[in-house]
């Protein structure tokens, strides 16, 4: 290893990113853009679901029961439908996402001490959604048949009502919420988008700055020159770290800043997880670039293996104890997850070394097996 | 002076054919591009779709059980598969809140002391659970089943004090909830997710395909042998199009069949026809946005950075992850500029809905003028450009 040749050919192709002005801005703002739009585009909160609602009975207890629904925030009252018939259309132009049907001699029931049946029907579409919504409808329901039944002991037994509630629901839950009191999914996805982020553009630089050189033929010259394997991989690789180093910053500082998301953690042992974790992924865009030889196919295929298990594979949408066991495996085998974590951890958890130096160590030891990958499969005589 | 005329027009479509037919043969010597194709149209699908849930599925639950009764342990029994898992009892406060800490355990039950004693004599009492909502959606649904959980064991010891059972609940004045859920009745969310990956798979190759195509082009310097040959600037970006539409076609096609419909038994509720139709003009138009990506750019790294400058606010406005009524009331409006929103609504609503173009006809509108908007100014870049 010559330092010296390291920093001429790292010097070499910082000039090259600054002077393709359009490349070295994409370089800053495809991050920022990225984590701007997800992190105001993705909104996991399901709440104002447009429903309506199908009353056959037009009695005070229906309307009663209805407004339960127009009165909570997570559902958005779009007025009556006529008749069942109605529902189908409306639901499948997603004009409406849930419907109630109330049927007839609802209340004339109710008073007469029997059971009465209320249907709602779930547009499940989004899979997420509708079985939130079903939560909403069972806990709504709930609550509702608390108070009929607190209503009839209170009659039958003669209790006032509230001994009569007491004894109906006899264990009170407390529920607290520890790391996110408010339940901001803002601040959860926000603080999980760096990993995405930092997933997603460091690779794709990575992997165009090599084949675009193999692309030009200007690779010939690193062939016929003195530099060995290793100088011209580090100094290929410094300035790409750098930049997404300094990713690293911008990020924080719109998630903290912007978002609004607290960081309980300690600010240098995050920054330098994210150093290694950011190591990693521009090796994965190194390791690309050797496998193929045109551009069009490197960004495809960074796009196709980093997107997907960003997204789905790492903690950003499905939490990895969810998945199933194929799916598990394949999260603990892609470094996003584990960066996840820390990304949490140090955001919404406070916690440091202490608790996650386990991750650091895999991060560690994922940037050390990529590199030396790299190191094998890049080869100075191309065969042709 | 008819006869010319057929002449110039079967020279057109002459020419036509035998570009697109160059490109197809350009795409099919890129190896490493073809894999990519075929990987994005298959494997990638399945990926997605495979073995994801958006269910909270199994979250480790922990418990200090400081009563050991009868009681407690019913109630503690009843935090299980499908959503929670018991995983063991703690000695105290602390051990059970770094568990929490280090993401080992979601959530910490907490029974106090005299649990079982109160419940016989029908007095209240009060369990606690605390959550770890760094994951707030997750946080949102564990809080959703443990109130479901305890508030149902509640009301199930009160009956059984009072000396009623669950049959006689029949006989209670309480509403039956009947909740049904269409189109995708057991919530599987293979069919959602897969569904929304092939269609930002389209996306994707439908914009970079061409852009790349393009770009290629001027970055070896043949673009000037196709500018000085008699060929008109439609001329020369419809066969890249056509193209790239019939190669996205194919693999479509392929996704349809061999991954949606053999492996996760997507249910085509409506027409496919209709479908591949919409995806047809879908394509076209999208091809459009890398036609002016092209244009502004000189070679394909920077072309590649553009589209994911382009790509993220397509698929992110598109409704596939959130839906409009989720989105803050700005971004809605926005909305109605992203092609992939009118055909994410299509797609969902004619393959899961079954829905027909008596209800999709505004959406098809709204994708076709978009789509005519995008061509004509793409063309019109690239007429600027080059004559």
């Amino acid at each position: 290893m010559n330092i010296r040749r390291i920093r001429a050919l790292a010097s070499k192709e910082w000039r090259e990113i600054l002077r393709d002005r359009l490349f070295f801005a994409l370089a800053f703002v495809v991050p920022a853009a990225l984590m701007l739009v997800f992190g105001y585009g993705i909104v996991l909160d399901v709440e104002k679901l447009p429903f309506t609602v199908v009353d056959y009975d037009r009695s005070s207890m229906s309307r009663d029961y209805i407004h339960r629904f127009i009165d909570s925030r997570y559902f958005d009252f779009k007025g009556y439908a006529r008749n069942e018939r109605d529902l189908e259309p409306l639901l499948a132009d997603s004009k409406v996402r849930l419907a109630l049907v109330i049927p007839e001699r609802f209340q004339e029931r109710l008073t007469a001490g029997r059971p009465a049946p209320v249907q709602t029907l779930i547009d499940g579409t989004f899979p997420f959604r509708a079985q939130t919504a079903k939560g909403y409808v069972i806990a709504i329901n709930a609550a509702v048949n608390g108070e009929l039944l607190a209503g009839f002991v209170a009659r039958t037994q003669g209790v006032t009502l509230e001994r009569a509630a007491e004894q109906v629901s006899p264990v009170r839950l407390e529920l607290r919420y520890l790391y996110n009191q408010e339940l901001n999914s803002r601040w959860s996805v926000a603080a999980a988008l760096v990993m995405f982020v930092l997933m997603v553009s460091p690779p794709f630089l990575t992997a165009l700055g090599v084949v675009r050189e193999k692309e030009h033929g200007s690779i010939y010259n690193i062939y016929a020159s003195t530099i060995s394997r290793g100088e011209f991989l580090a100094g290929k690789l410094i300035p790409y770290v750098t930049i997404s180093s300094i990713n690293v910053l911008i990020l924080w500082l719109m998630v903290t800043t912007l978002f609004g998301t607290p960081f309980k953690g300690d600010f240098l042992f995050f920054l330098g997880a994210s150093v290694i974790y950011v190591t990693c992924t521009t090796g994965i865009g190194l390791l690309v670039s050797l496998l193929v030889r045109t551009q069009v196919a490197a960004m495809i295929m960074t796009a196709i293996i980093t997107v997907v298990p960003s997204v789905l594979y790492s903690g950003l949408l499905v939490p990895v104890p969810s998945l199933d066991a194929a799916a598990r495996i394949e999260a603990h085998l892609f470094p996003a997850m584990y960066y996840t974590n820390i990304a949490l951890g140090s955001f919404l958890k406070g916690v440091g070394l202490e608790v996650l130096w386990d991750d650091v160590l895999i991060l560690s030891l994922y940037a050390a097996v990529l590199w030396t990958l790299s190191l094998f499969l890049f080869r100075k005589r191309p065969r042709t | 002076m008819r006869f010319p005329r057929l002449a110039q027009t079967l020279l057109w479509w002459r020419r036509l054919r035998v570009l697109t037919a160059k490109e197809l043969l350009q795409l099919s010597r890129d190896l490493a591009l073809m894999f990519v194709i075929v990987y994005a149209f298959t494997a990638d699908i399945y990926i997605a779709g495979s073995g994801v849930s958006f269910q909270l599925n199994h979250a480790a639950v922990v418990v200090m059980d400081g009563d050991h009764s009868m009681a407690s342990r019913e109630l503690i029994y009843r935090f299980r598969p499908p959503h929670f898992r018991l995983d063991g009892e703690v000695s105290g406060a602390s051990e059970g809140i770094r568990l929490l800490d280090q993401g080992k355990a979601m959530a910490l039950l907490d029974i106090p002391p005299d649990f079982q004693r109160l419940l016989q004599e029908g007095r209240s009492t009060g369990v606690q659970i605390q959550i770890d909502t760094s994951n707030a959606v997750l946080g949102t649904l564990a809080a959703g089943y443990a109130g479901q959980i305890v508030g149902k064991y509640g009301m199930e010891a009160a009956l059984a004090r009072t000396g009623l059972t669950e049959e006689s609940l029949d006989t209670l004045p309480l509403i039956e909830d009947r909740h049904r859920v269409w189109y995708n009745p057991n919530q599987n969310d293979a069919w959602f997710i897969a569904i929304a990956e092939l269609m930002t798979v389209i996306t994707v190759l439908a914009i970079v395909l061409p852009a790349a195509a393009t770009v290629r082009e001027k970055e070896r310097g043949t673009i000037e042998q196709l500018v000085v040959s008699p060929l008109t600037p439609i001329q020369i970006l419809l066969p890249k199009v056509l193209s790239m539409t019939l190669v996205i076609l194919a693999g479509t096609a392929v996704s349809v069949f061999l991954i949606l419909d053999s492996v996760f038994d997507v249910p085509f509720k409506g027409s496919l026809p209709l479908f591949f139709a919409v995806t047809v003009l879908y394509v076209f138009s999208t091809a459009g946005i890398g036609l002016v990506a092209a244009t502004l750019t000189r070679n394909l790294a920077q072309v590649g950075m553009l589209t994911i400058l382009i790509l993220a606010p397509i698929i992110l406005l598109s409704g596939a992850w959130t839906p409009p009524e989720a989105m803050p009331a700005g971004l809605r409006q926005a909305m109605f500029l992203s092609p992939l929103y009118y055909y994410i609504e299509m797609g969902y609503a004619i393959l899961l809905k079954g829905a027909g173009l008596d209800i999709l006809w505004d959406s098809l509108l709204g994708l076709t003028l978009l789509g005519i908007l995008i061509f004509i100014f793409g063309v019109w870049r690239f007429k600027r450009q080059f004559s």
